[in-house]
């Protein structure tokens, strides 16, 4: 209590020695200011239990990782990423919409990243595709534009109705139409979906 | 070769906001302990002095906490969440009921023994009466005790957190130390061999 202090220098004291009553009275705070001192000291070491900080812990870093995953430097990358991934289904679905039927690729090559399959594609599937996980190669979408033998191509995969496989020429029983199957599609360099491929 | 000085809080929490954990965890571990005081001394509730520690490092880890060094200190920023937590945690009802029962006896660290008689506030009772006192308060009166007195915060500081002007932080502290000599007389009056002592006062 700086309080305390101050009265005594004020030369308080000479007053405090000759009355009684103010002598008890500055007993009294000074006691209690060090009955203070001592439940503040020992009080000195209550802590929040570890598991706060623990708790604290992990919510730190999920807020310092999300942070971290974002660098300011590459923003464009997941926007660009969403932006060719909305396209592609948005070109699919719209390809779907129509209703038409698979009509055999314009061409094939081999010297982009991306083989495409005939148009019949249960013939195909067998040998050209990937055995470990894609039911067979790329389908060429109808209307689509060509791939340029040195095109810079981007795949997406995206997950699309069964259905959708029935316009490419699959046979899709009716009670799994509904099932989504996952699909990788094929980019252009202008962001528009060429060919798709379906994984089971 | 000359020891280096240990990071101020404003400059943990530059490299906390950057993602340092590290720093995170320093700043936490120096400021964690007055702030569950804080609130323990204020709420007399162990699980509420815990709720309320984590809430506080909990805003301040979000981006949006609402720091300003220019108007005062971290550590005056925490004690001011803390306050207003603990107030909206009284406010619902919580820790009323809780004021005298629930601290654990965990969270009470062992007092000093006196052998001096004459000294009620340095024993063992003693201690722990005055912290009943303290925690009998009316708010306004105690959480200065407990910023003040308590946590040693200067009364600048404690006018920042509590946004009142530094006079009304001195006359609170008088008030409530005051009542606390009243409480304590009660009790005082109650222990053997003193019940002939009264307050008295001096009107000089």
């Amino acid at each position: 209590m700086p309080e305390l202090a101050h009265e005594a220098q004020d030369g308080h004291f000479e007053h405090v020695r000759e009355c009684p009553a103010c002598a008890a009275l500055l007993n009294r705070q000074r006691t209690l200011a060090s009955g203070l001192r001592t439940l503040a000291g020992d009080w000195r070491s209550v802590e929040a239990p570890v598991r706060v900080e623990s708790r604290l812990r992990a919510a730190f870093l999920g807020q310092a990782g999300l942070a971290v995953s974002h660098p300011a430097t590459r923003w464009w990358v997941p926007v660009a990423t969403w932006a060719m991934a909305t396209a592609a289904v948005v070109v699919l679905a719209m390809f779907l919409a129509r209703d038409r039927q698979p009509v055999a690729p314009a061409h094939r090559t081999t010297s982009n990243r991306v083989q495409l399959a005939a148009a019949d594609p249960p013939a195909d599937l067998e040998t050209l595709g990937d055995p470990s996980d894609a039911e067979g190669d790329f389908i060429p979408l109808p209307n689509a534009a060509r791939i340029e033998p040195n095109e810079d191509l981007n795949l997406v995969r995206v997950e699309v109705p069964r259905s959708a496989m029935i316009a490419l020429g699959y046979a899709v029983s009716e009670d799994r139409a509904s099932e989504p199957v996952e699909a990788e599609v094929v980019l252009g360099a202008d962001g528009l979906a060429r060919a798709v491929r379906f994984f089971e | 070769m000359t020891p280096s000085l240990p990071e101020t809080d404003d400059e943990l929490l530059i490299r906390m906001r950057r993602g340092d954990e590290r720093a995170f965890l320093t700043l936490y571990r120096r400021r964690q302990a007055a702030i569950y005081r804080f609130a323990l001394h204020m709420s007399g509730s162990a699980t509420l002095a815990e709720d309320v520690t984590q809430e506080v490092f909990l805003a301040l880890i979000r981006e949006q906490c609402g720091f300003d060094p220019e108007r005062g200190t971290l550590s005056g920023y925490l004690f001011g969440i803390a306050r207003k937590q603990v107030l909206r945690h009284v406010e619902r009802g919580r820790s009323d009921v809780a004021l005298d029962t629930e601290v654990e006896s965990s969270a009470v660290p062992e007092l000093m023994e006196s052998d001096d008689p004459l000294t009620f506030l340095i024993d063992r009772e003693g201690i722990e009466a005055l912290r009943r006192a303290v925690l009998a308060l009316p708010r306004r009166y105690r959480e200065v005790v407990v910023l003040c007195d308590l946590e040693e915060v200067d009364y600048g500081e404690a006018a920042v957190v509590l946004g009142c002007p530094i006079g009304t932080v001195r006359s609170r502290l008088h008030r409530a130390r005051a009542l606390l000599l009243e409480k304590l007389s009660q009790k005082w009056h109650h222990r053997p061999g003193v019940g002939a002592l009264k307050p008295i006062r001096c009107l000089i």
